[in-house]
């Protein structure tokens, strides 16, 4: 009790820090911060009206529900989800990946919880490797998936061998369902209504039948990607010794996330064309 | 005899400073005087309800340019940016989906000024999505998060959601088919969500598909709901970034 009482119980290593904190290290908020911020903030005023003057946004025809344009997109920073909407379940493309991506990313605080380094740019010693293992990584394997889906490997194949890709099954991930002669009574089996019980919420019973092929396609084989290739990444970076701390995994996961991210923005942007087929595309083309 | 000062010998410039900085008008604004000396420097911060934000010392690792490249400033400039380039375009736009196209094409060719308004807040609308990711970036990178900041990056994380959807719901308001079909992908992704997915597509839309309903929906959260609600998150977030002892420092 009385211990409790002249140590406080970790106050957070902050508090402490300021004592230590040298009044030389100081500068005045007024002027030094201050008249930073107001120069940057002429300077981006300045920048903004010279883009406006330049550049006009676009206005394109009164919309039209009974005209669809071919591609319909999304706003720019929703591209990344509705290029990942082409490889998977829609519910877990458009709802259940972004979700679980920002929660996520909300709890990175509390699992890389301690104060290495703590207030400076990659200060810690393997920073810069794991950011570039996990950007690179991450960029180059969401490609890499999505070439793979689009069948560019096989397209490949059959532009230097002049022959038909010799694995019919491993054309795209689609072709896992339709190229494989699954049996019949998997593509129906009948789970009844005692499984997802939503008449208990006043809905109507729930007959639930559930198409393995589909379901391994459209979710399984999707969810273990997305899952099992960053622990895959942090096993690897862990037993090579390129990330060692808790600091470095956050890095290597971070990284690979955001890359990722830009990538598949980049490709649902500039690469997804008419019928979302992947070729070059511009979205100011038609004005 | 050289050390008594005559008040008559003050120069120009001293009397013109005088009448400006310490008459009863000035003093009733500004407590301190002009910021000249360090004292009047920090009291300019400390008794400033905007300055106030700051401490009203910092170190100085934190004034290079290079530690915080502006971002999380740039981001709240330019959503003070948005603010006021939005209330000047609300002047000339109703929210129905027979004026609403008119009025875009009004506010290009016939109000004055009125392009370039739309042109500065569609641009800063996307700088703002850009430099709060790249804000977010940042603070991971300095590692900024870390205790006794963990709750600050969780505001930070709702935030970067608010600016998506107030950037996914202004994005609704020209009517146009970039609009219109914009919207009507984004709304068909909440719709695929298992079992609440297409009650919550419903109540966003408004129907079942993006008419009128859904303009004066994302029209009213793009205009007071979200703008609001960010509002509350920002003061939230400046606020623990004080309470948690300012930009995070190696220890």
């Amino acid at each position: 009790m009385a211990a409790a009482q002249t140590q406080p119980v970790a106050a957070s290593r902050a508090v402490e820090a300021r004592k230590r904190r040298q009044r030389e290290e100081e500068l005045l908020v007024w002027p030094d911060l201050v008249f930073i911020e107001f120069i940057s903030a002429v300077l981006f005023t300045v920048l903004i009206v010279a883009l406006a003057v330049l550049v006009d946004a676009v206005l394109l025809d009164r919309a039209n529900p009974a005209v669809t344009p071919n591609p319909s997109k999304a706003p720019w920073y929703f591209l990344n989800l509705q290029e990942l909407l082409l490889h998977m379940h829609p519910a877990l493309a458009g709802v259940i990946v972004p979700t679980i991506a920002l929660i996520a990313l909300g709890a990175i605080p509390y699992y890389d919880n301690t104060a290495e380094g703590q207030g400076e740019w990659l200060s810690t010693p393997r920073a810069w490797l794991n950011m570039y293992v996990g950007a690179g990584t991450g960029a180059i394997g969401t490609l890499l998936l999505i070439l793979f889906d689009d069948a560019q490997h096989a397209k490949l194949w059959e532009k230097v061998t002049g022959t038909a890709w010799p694995i019919p099954a491993l054309r795209n991930l689609r072709a896992i369902q339709n190229d494989i002669p699954w049996p019949k009574s998997w593509t129906k089996v009948p789970l009844g209504d005692k499984v997802l019980r939503i008449d208990l919420l006043g809905l109507p019973k729930m007959h639930l039948d559930i198409n393995i092929p589909g379901l391994l396609v459209e979710q399984i084989i999707p969810v273990s990607t997305m899952i099992g290739l960053p622990i895959v990444l942090s096993i690897v970076c862990w037993k090579a010794k390129i990330a060692q701390t808790k600091r470095d995994h956050m890095i290597l996961q971070f990284s690979g996330f955001i890359a990722v991210y830009v990538m598949l923005t980049i490709v649902g942007t500039f690469f997804r064309g008419e019928g979302l087929a992947l070729v070059p595309y511009t979205i100011f083309a038609e004005k | 005899m050289a050390a008594t000062e005559s008040p008559e010998r003050r120069s120009m410039g001293d009397r013109v400073y005088d009448a400006i900085f310490t008459n009863r008008l000035w003093r009733s604004i500004f407590r301190s005087g002009y910021p000249n000396t360090p004292r009047n420097q920090m009291l300019a911060v400390a008794t400033n309800v905007f300055l106030h934000l700051h401490p009203t010392r910092i170190h100085r690792t934190h004034v290079k340019i290079t530690h915080t490249f502006c971002l999380g400033g740039l981001s709240f400039f330019l959503f003070l940016g948005l603010t006021i380039s939005g209330v000047l375009l609300m002047f000339y736009y109703v929210p129905s989906v027979d004026r609403a196209y008119e009025d875009i094409l009004a506010l290009e060719t016939d109000v004055r000024f009125g392009q370039l308004m739309r042109n500065m807040h569609r641009w800063m609308a996307h700088g703002m999505v850009l430099t709060v990711l790249m804000h977010m970036m940042r603070v991971f990178y300095t590692g900024a998060y870390k205790p006794p900041r963990e709750f600050n990056w969780v505001v930070g994380v709702v935030l970067l959601v608010l600016t998506l959807l107030l950037s996914f719901t202004g994005y609704l308001l020209p009517w146009d088919q970039l609009a219109l079909w914009a919207i009507t992908v984004g709304t068909n992704m909440v719709g695929s969500a298992p079992l609440l997915g297409e009650p919550n597509r419903f109540v966003l839309v408004g129907g079942f598909q993006v008419g009128q309903a859904a303009l004066i929906r994302f029209y009213t959260l793009h205009v007071i709901g979200l703008p609001l609600m960010a509002a509350v998150f920002m003061t939230v977030h400046f606020w623990r970034i004080r309470r948690d002892g300012g930009l995070a420092r190696p220890l």
